[in-house]
């Protein structure tokens, strides 16, 4: 079978700087995705490279199968959303739908509206006149709308408040319940849009360093809490991502914690916690640090 | 690729979508909003015939009548040529502009071009078709009555009405392509790409003139400009059309899109 999106040993160098370096992974079918990574670790290089906005300089992006840069055989399968997209002169919201419409076979215009409504995305007014939050409310009506076999959201909600992005993030599983494509989207609010997400990739100065399930990426690393010399004991040559101590007491953030680890420190009497995507990542992609809290 | 796009259920690909479809988005995307290509530059015109107008009538008024001015005093009158100035802008403006959004939107490289091509083809023909009605009107009217030139004037005021909408469609194709190589060295290498090219192009011009110059060669480039028609000119111009159009596609072919 061939895969959705593809990349190869994906590389990207701007002069001397390398935006992306031999990054590798397959996409084969419907899924939210999450692109995750700090600012300028790669994430819009890597989505600029996957939907054929600009050409690798190593390495191979496919789309289907094909060369995303060349032919035209993305023509109205593929939906690139941006914060940073730049509009025609002139353009106001509704002209920008108006294009889409006209491109994307799946296109719906009675979604679109009722999205309009719920976003209050405003369409009589220039789009560089617009405020970023609006501008995003533009952009995520036409991400949904389009229905576009991949759909790939580059930090789609610049600028939207709370109430506006919890309300996206239900449209968007609320629409890929009922209309499963491949939806790829980066973001740093890792937190907030863990739950979309059943696989991340995350990006750290250019290089893949995770591709996995998400659930088992949040099983993956526990914190435990209880005196220091227990806890050491029980963590062993596991890897720590993380590690305070107050007095006696220590909480160590562990990687790589199976089912036996977590039974073993429930039966010493452990105080076992869960860590969220956003602190996994933050550990992994960050130094490893050792805290002394005095009290 | 044609194998690829024309076979419907490949293993690798999407199903293709005719052409004739592609290019109808790529020029939906153009004329989404037409205020830009298509009325302003006619507002813009209409408001500076007025003006000229108002200032031949003034003048004809001050001396006593239009047929006291001085013969062909209102002939020479080249207000009309600030539309091909300003399609020149409009192919580099809109260049710039959608070629971002297009490709965005899953538009190909090379769809994208020739369905912009298409479209300054649409551009030059309503406006050179617009432009021959006044100018008709201005022969019809004795020269808005006051033996004026604006629509057709200088050279252009002997010439039968098809000539002279064909040298009007010719520079306007004239400039829209040279517009569109333009921004295709913008899109490609950005302004780098525009230092290069109109330091080039100023070599060139002086380069040509040392050329002439020192063959001796004067002599023979005015007999060429003088003992060819302005249509054949025109035809000869169509050479430049086609070089720039084309050289523009290979800029565009592997042009990135910077965010």
């Amino acid at each position: 079978m061939t895969a959705v999106l593809e990349a190869h040993g994906l590389t990207k160098r701007f002069k001397d700087v390398t935006a992306l370096a031999d990054v590798s992974f397959s996409i084969d079918g419907p899924g939210v995705y999450g692109v995750l990574g700090r600012n300028g670790a790669g994430k819009t290089t890597l989505m600029n490279l996957l939907t054929g906005q600009d050409f690798p300089t190593s390495g191979t992006a496919r789309l289907a199968g094909l060369d995303p840069a060349t032919g035209s055989h993305a023509f109205g399968a593929i939906a690139f959303i941006k914060e940073s997209q730049a509009y025609p002169e002139g353009y106001k919201g509704r002209h920008v739908l108006k294009a889409a419409s006209g491109i994307f076979p799946r296109w719906d215009d009675a979604y679109a509206a009722q999205l309009i409504e719920d976003f209050g995305a405003p369409l009589d007014r220039h789009m560089k006149k617009l405020s970023r939050g609006q501008r995003s409310a533009v952009g995520a009506v036409v991400a949904l709308a389009s229905r576009a076999e991949v759909t790939l959201l580059d930090e789609p909600y610049a600028g939207l408040d709370a109430v506006a992005r919890q309300l996206f993030y239900d449209r968007l599983l609320t629409d890929f319940a009922e209309h499963p494509r491949v939806i790829l989207m980066s973001t740093h609010l890792i937190d907030e849009a863990a739950d979309l997400f059943q696989r991340v990739l995350v990006i750290d100065k250019g290089r893949l360093v995770i591709d996995q399930d998400a659930d088992e990426l949040r099983g993956a690393a526990v914190r435990l809490v209880g005196p220091a010399a227990q806890v050491d004991r029980l963590v062993g040559s596991r890897e720590v991502l993380h590690r305070e101590t107050l007095g006696g007491t220590a909480a160590v953030t562990v990687d790589g914690a199976d089912d036996a680890f977590k039974a073993e420190a429930v039966a010493a009497g452990l105080e076992l916690a869960p860590v969220s995507l956003q602190q996994l990542i933050v550990r992994r992609t960050g130094v490893q640090s050792t805290e002394e809290i005095s009290a | 690729m044609t194998a690829i796009e024309t076979s419907p259920a490949a293993a690798v690909g999407y199903p293709a979508t005719p052409l004739a479809h592609r290019l109808r988005a790529v020029l939906r995307i153009h004329f989404a909003n037409p205020f830009m290509t298509l009325i302003q530059p006619w507002l813009i015109t209409l408001l500076i015939f007025g003006v000229n107008l108002a200032i031949y009538g003034l003048i004809a008024y001050a001396a006593g009548g239009a047929d006291r001015v001085e013969e062909g005093a209102f002939q020479n009158n080249g207000g009309v040529s600030w539309v091909f100035v300003f399609m020149i802008v409009i192919a580099v403006q809109a260049m710039h502009f959608t070629f971002r959004f297009a490709l965005g939107m899953s538009v190909a490289r090379r769809d994208y071009y020739v369905g912009t091509l298409g479209y300054f083809g649409i551009l030059a023909l309503v406006h050179s078709l617009g432009l021959t009605v006044f100018a008709v009107i201005e022969r019809a009217t004795g020269g808005w009555w006051m033996d004026a030139a604006f629509f057709a004037p200088l050279g252009l005021a002997g010439q039968p009405v098809p000539v002279v909408t064909y040298l009007y469609v010719v520079g306007f194709l004239l400039a829209l392509s040279t517009g569109a190589f333009a921004a295709g060295v913008w899109v490609r290498w950005a302004s780098n790409g525009l230092y290069v090219y109109f330091a080039t192009l100023l070599v060139a011009v002086v380069a040509f003139l040392w050329v002439v110059t020192t063959s001796h060669a004067w002599g023979d480039v005015w007999s060429f400009l003088t003992g060819t028609s302005i249509p054949t000119l025109a035809t000869w111009a169509l050479l430049v059309v086609a070089v720039s159009a084309g050289a523009g596609f290979a800029l565009i072919r592997r042009a990135p899109v910077r965010s």
